[in-house]
Formats: C-alpha cells, sequence, structure tokens
C-alpha cells in the first residue's frame, strides 16, 4: 500500500541506503499536510452515508426506479467513498488505484451499467460540501481532490 | 509493505467499514510526533557505525575466542560480514520506526534470517547478543543518556526525554529480531 513514508522507505531500500536528510524532509512535507486530510477523513466517516443518500436522490430524482437498483448504486457510491477516506488516511491514492479504479471500467461495462451517474453523483457530493459546518476548508479542499481524480478515472 | 497509516487502512478495509474518529486518535498521535520521529530516526543514521561498531566490538570482547584461529569472527573477513549484517539490521530498524510499523523488518531482514544464520553456522547466542547491545546503544542515543561519549559535549538539546516513547518503540522493533532469533 503506497503512502508518502512507504514510497521513500521503498526507493531507500531499493538502494540499499539509510534514509536521507532529504528523505526525512519529503515525510514531514507529508506530516505536515496530514491534520487537514485526517480531519476529512474524520468528518467524512461521519457523513458518509448522508453524502451517499443525498447523491442518490439526486441522481434518481422523482422518477420510478426499482429499489433493488438503487440499493445497488448506493453500495457502489458508499464504496468508493470509503475508498477516499482510506485515501485520506494514507495520504495517497493507493487504495481508489488498487481497490477501486484497476478493472473498474470493464466491471462497470460488463455489467452495462452508465459512468455518467456515478460522475453525476460524485460530482453531486463534490459541489455540495458544506463548510464549515460539515468540515473545514481544507479539508474540504483534500476531499475535493480526491472525488475529482475519481471522476477523472470514470470519465 | 505497509506504515501506521496504511495499516489502518488494511484492517479497515477487512471490516469493510470507513476509518473513523477511533482509529485516526492514534495516527493523529504519530503526526504529532512526527518531530520526535524523525529525530529518532536520525539517531540511528547518524551513529550507525559507531553502534554497529560497538555492538560487534562488544560481543568479541566478552567472547575473545571469536577472534581467535576457528572462532566465528575470524578471519577479517568473517568479521566484515557481522559488520555489514549489523548495519542491515539497524537499516530495517530505521525504516520501522521511520514508517512507526514493523512489517518491512518482517517482510526484508527477520524472514528467513534464523534459517540464513544456521545455514551459515553463525552462533545465535552471539549474533543476539550483539543485536542487545545494539538496542541499548541505540536507546541511549534516542534519549541522549549515553554517557562519556565526547561527540555529544556541549550539543546535547537537552530533549532526550522526550523520545522515550520512540525510544521504546525502537527497542521493541530490536526485540523483534531478537526474538526471531532465539
Amino acid at each position: 500500500m503506497k503512502s508518502a513514508v512507504t514510497t521513500v522507505v521503498t526507493s531507500a531500500d531499493a538502494a540499499g541506503r539509510f534514509p536521507t536528510i532529504s528523505d526525512l524532509e519529503s515525510v514531514k512535507g507529508s506530516f505536515d499536510r496530514a491534520p487537514a486530510r485526517l480531519e476529512a477523513a474524520e468528518k467524512l466517516a461521519v457523513y458518509l452515508d448522508k453524502y451517499t443518500t443525498n447523491a442518490l436522490d439526486e441522481v434518481y430524482g422523482n422518477g420510478s426506479y426499482e429499489q433493488a437498483n438503487k440499493d445497488k448504486c448506493a453500495r457502489d457510491i458508499h464504496h468508493y467513498l470509503r475508498l477516499i477516506n482510506y485515501c485520506l488516511v494514507t495520504g495517497g491514492t493507493g487504495p481508489l488505484d488498487e481497490w477501486g479504479i484497476a478493472g473498474m471500467r470493464e466491471v462497470i461495462r460488463a455489467q452495462l451499467l452508465p459512468t455518467a451517474a456515478y460522475i453525476e453523483a460524485f460530482t453531486y457530493i463534490r459541489d455540495n460540501v458544506q463548510i464549515p459546518s460539515e468540515m473545514g476548508q481544507q479539508a474540504a479542499t483534500e476531499f475535493k481532490a480526491l472525488l475529482d481524480y475519481l471522476i477523472n478515472a470514470l470519465a | 509493505m505497509l506504515d501506521a497509516f496504511s495499516r489502518a487502512v488494511v484492517s479497515a478495509d477487512s471490516k469493510g467499514s470507513p476509518i473513523g474518529s477511533a482509529e485516526l486518535a492514534s495516527l493523529k498521535k504519530y503526526v504529532a510526533d512526527a518531530n520526535k520521529r524523525i529525530d529518532a530516526t536520525l539517531a540511528i543514521t547518524q551513529n550507525v557505525s559507531c553502534i554497529a561498531a560497538d555492538a560487534v566490538s562488544g560481543m568479541v570482547c566478552e567472547n575473545t575466542g571469536l577472534t581467535q584461529p576457528g572462532g566465528n569472527c575470524y578471519p577479517t573477513r568473517r568479521m566484515a560480514a557481522c559488520l555489514r549484517d549489523g548495519e542491515i539490521i539497524l537499516r530495517y530498524v530505521s525504516y520501522a520506526l521511520l514508517s512507526g510499523d514493523p512489517s518491512i523488518l518482517d517482510d526484508r531482514c527477520i524472514n528467513g534470517l534464523k534459517e540464513t544464520y544456521i545455514a551459515l553456522g553463525v552462533p545465535m547466542a552471539n549474533a543476539i547478543r550483539a543485536i542487545e547491545i545494539m538496542k541499548i546503544a541505540t536507546v541511549a542515543i534516542m534519549t541522549e543518556t549515553n554517557t562519556g561519549r565526547k561527540m555529544f559535549d556541549g550539543i546535547n538539546s537537552g530533549s532526550g526525554a522526550e523520545c522515550k516513547d520512540i525510544a521504546s518503540e525502537a527497542a521493541s522493533y530490536f526485540d523483534r529480531v531478537i526474538t526471531a532469533l532465539s
């Protein structure tokens, strides 16, 4: 699982050297930015169900759909938000890349699902984060950057 | 390999739940103590040769037969291998300390170490003694409780006591290696 620290350590190990001053500086840099993303992760865990429901309502609107389909859609949105929560914790896109994006296109296509609906859902979530009642400005920036990353991967 | 953050992710994923405030508390402490962790890592990386050389010399001093013909540190080629291994173990301890997680130490250093030493005929008790000395020296340097070293005169920041927790974390990584060899 990639994170700022494991990337530094892996490359140091590949070269067989101890962590250098510049290695430690880059680790320090990631620690300095950590409070914002940890706040975002914490708040996202709190609002995860709410964001999922709101996005689902937005995507399905007032039309009549089978509940089973809506449940599956909610499950997927919930899954991706959980991976974003993990990304916020590691400080990299590792969890999304490894567990969310790899093979995603093929799976979605195989099931004849519209990626546009997912894009709409995540765009809605991105544009409707309440600052500062739900999370702070810095935290929201970290969260939105990952939503954008996911939207780009889906597009 | 994992660090403190990805360890939390992997264990949360096995439950399928997001990481909430309960799990984040220890990670926040890890971030808050980042400077101490970096200082402690520096304490190892800036004293590697000293720690490894002292440990191997100490081991030999306690068992002078090692450097005599027939001993396991005779000739110098084998003594050099010993010093090299000391540095390798220190390197993986420094990685584990920086990551706040022992997985890299387990995967890339400890796994198979005992079998290798048995195959090479390395006396386990002596290897363990050298690692013990490295542990003691590392903790002393981190907490600035080492005495009689001229290079520390006047440059001790006096903040060594604050690295106590980190130093005991580092000691636990040395203990992992010792346990694996025992």
